[in-house]
């Protein structure tokens, strides 16, 4: 039995009126792959948001990694973003003006200490040593989002979440970053929480949660 | 890396840059260049002041009137310790007399002084000294006296006499009489329009006053009275006396030129020594204040173009922070980019001001000034100033983006 790397206890969280998530009970073990999904506006964002340490839950513990993101201060959750967490999103968000390789070295920067060479061989890791210098507006999409994607576990992350990484890219790229994923992965042995609309993504992951309006209404074990 | 970061922003946004550059550069050469006439100013206006009349009398100390001072002492007053700072000075011997011309005669008082007299001190650089340079706004009717029978006479005493340029007028006094030839009649709006001023020498062998002085009027460059200034100099420690007797207050060059003079009081003409005090303090209020302005003015235009340029890299600042990025990280590159342009603005601000400060001494005193040294780190830290105050705001909106708001996929 792996230790679970997330647990939650009754997390919740409110807009106002609007309940995005309601009380939720989950636990994922260490190096679990797991898929998130459910109709738009159902909270998937919502959960991301709170487990990455993005953003606060109303009620409820919320525990990542041995850590209560409800007692950090908000340095502490930067902290523990940089440390623990590494994100990929729908839009392919790089920093404009700096290079593949640059954006790269920044989240070393904010880690600790950016390391030149460490970076390009993590480009080159996700098929990109030719494409070092460039900046995003000469990447394509899934270029851009291999970048997001090196950038993400450039720090050894212990979880990485991707919400709706492949939403933007075409159906040969959806294959060739969750190939990518799958391989660095095995080599990096991180835990995978991955948003999607698509049920060929989800069935990349070794479970599937269903969010119905803030409420974990179904969950399944990938076959094989 | 920072550096990388900074380097690569700045290219990809040169306007914005350029418009931030420009706000600090000129907040900080309007300050550069304020600072550094304000001095010349003081100076300029504290000279200009000086034709307003003297404002240190010296008058003989014994106190029943009857003394005199030493004509021979009066060189001395160019050898004081605040010899720079004295524009001129102008003995004056009196004595009742009557006038008499055309048949009239009036009673008035004849007034021995210099006029242009050339002063020439072993070892002091030779200079005029005279009514005519300590009270440039009498106004002669005709011209000045040049020899020892010519006189110059107040307008309302010419009126009573009803003479003119060109009149002979005899004055008498006990035990003795000299005839005039009146070369100018003077308006000056005071008392001294009802007496007649003559040659000092010839009032001296006409009052039988030989190398006698009744009073010396100085006019001297002084810095305003402050509390330091007010105290009474018998009370004060030896160090104390020493701080104020190196300030060019009116009293301490008053108390300077005292000391040369034998058997003299000298004391400040209060009226015209705070009357310039304060213009020239209100003076140097009103240009610190304007530069305080100017900076103000510049800081808010450099605050609103790093407000407009956070709202266009707000998706940046939140991705930063998602990644990892905490708040003392995401203000070091920000600070790090206003210091770079500030110093750059400082360095232009210093250039520009130096230029500006030129211009005005030149167009407004007719003047070239130096630059002073300390301008150099003044105009860095007013434009650093500058950039910090205009950040202030900004950064604190950075800070305050959510990246889960900015970043919604
Ligand atoms: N900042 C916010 N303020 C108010 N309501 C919000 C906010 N963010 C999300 N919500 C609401 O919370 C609910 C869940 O939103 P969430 O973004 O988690 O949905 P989602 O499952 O990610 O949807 P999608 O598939 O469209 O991305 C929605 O009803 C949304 O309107
Ligand atoms: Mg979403």
């Amino acid at each position: 039995m792996s230790e679970n790397i997330i647990e939650t206890n009754g997390l919740t969280r409110n807009y106002g009126d609007i309940c995005a998530l309601k009380p939720l009970d989950l636990q994922v073990p260490e190096g679990e792959w797991l898929s998130v999904m459910g109709h738009s506006g159902s909270g998937k964002s919502t959960l991301m948001n709170l487990v990455g340490g993005l953003d606060r839950p109303s009620a409820g513990s919320l525990r990542v990694g041995g850590k209560d993101l409800l007692a950090l201060t908000e340095d502490g959750l930067a902290r523990f973003r940089r440390e623990s967490v590494g994100i990929i999103f729908q839009q392919h968000h790089m920093v404009p003006y700096l290079t593949a390789v640059e954006n790269v070295m920044m989240a070393q920067y904010f880690h600790s200490v950016p390391d030149e060479a460490e970076a390009r061989s993590a480009l080159e890791r996700v098929g990109l040593g030719h494409r070092l210098k460039n900046r995003p507006g000469e990447l394509s999409g899934g270029e851009q989002q291999r970048v997001c994607i090196a950038r993400a576990i450039i720090n050894s992350p212990k979880l990485l979440l991707g919400d709706e990484p492949t939403g933007n890219l075409d159906h040969k790229s959806t294959i060739m970053v969750m190939e990518l994923l799958k391989e660095l992965r095995a080599e990096e042995r991180f835990t995978v929480i991955m948003v999607t609309h698509n049920q060929e993504v989800a069935a990349w992951g070794d479970r599937t949660i269903y969010l119905d309006d803030g409420v974990l209404v179904r969950e399944e074990r990938t076959a094989g | 890396m920072l550096f990388r970061i900074l380097k690569n922003s700045f290219l990809k946004r040169p306007k914005a840059i350029f418009l931030i550059f420009l706000s600090i550069a000129m907040g900080s050469a309007v300050a550069t260049a304020f600072l550094g006439i304000a001095g010349e100013i003081s100076h300029k206006m504290a000279l200009e002041l000086r034709s307003y009349g003297a404002n240190i009398l010296i008058e003989p100390s014994a106190a029943e009137g009857g003394g005199f001072l030493r004509e021979e002492d009066l060189p001395k007053i160019k050898t004081v310790f605040w010899k720079y700072n004295i524009t001129g000075f102008t003995p004056y011997l009196f004595g009742i007399a009557e006038f008499s011309a055309g048949g009239r005669k009036e009673r008035g008082v004849v007034s021995g002084t210099w006029f242009t007299k050339q002063l020439e001190v072993p070892g002091e650089e030779f200079s005029i000294q005279g009514i005519k340079g300590i009270a440039p706004w009498w106004e002669v009717q005709g011209r000045w006296p040049e020899d020892a029978d010519e006189a110059i006479i107040g307008a309302s005493l010419a009126k009573r006499l009803n003479i003119s340029s060109g009149s002979d007028v005899t004055t008498i006094v006990r035990g003795g009489n000299q005839k005039f030839r009146i070369v100018g009649v003077v308006t000056t709006g005071g008392y001294e329009e009802e007496q007649l001023f003559a040659p000092l020498v010839t009032v001296q062998s006409l009052l039988q006053q030989q190398g006698k002085v009744s009073r010396v009027q100085v006019s001297a460059l002084t810095v305003p009275m402050d509390d330091f200034g007010k105290k009474d100099p018998t009370t004060m420690t030896k160090d104390e006396y020493e701080k104020w007797y190196c300030t060019a207050y009116v009293t301490s060059v008053a108390k300077n030129v005292e000391e040369v003079m034998a058997g003299s009081r000298a004391k400040p003409i209060w009226q015209i020594a705070s009357a310039e005090g304060a213009l020239l303090k209100k003076l140097n209020s009103v240009m610190l204040l304007l530069t305080v302005l100017a900076l103000g003015a510049s800081a808010t235009a450099v605050s609103t173009s790093l407000m407009a340029s956070m709202a266009e890299r707000s998706p940046e600042i939140a991705l930063m922070k998602a990644i990892g990025a905490d708040r003392f990280q995401i203000s070091s590159i920000f600070i790090g980019e206003t210091l770079i342009i500030s110093l750059a603005g400082g360095v232009s601000g210093y250039l520009l001001g130096g230029q500006l400060a030129e211009l005005i001494s030149r167009t407004v005193f007719n003047s070239t000034i130096a630059s002073p040294l300390w301008l150099f780190p003044t105009a860095i830290i007013s434009a650093f100033v500058v950039a910090i105050a205009g950040s202030i705001v900004p950064l604190r909106r950075a800070l305050l983006i959510e990246p889960v708001t900015v970043l919604k996929g």
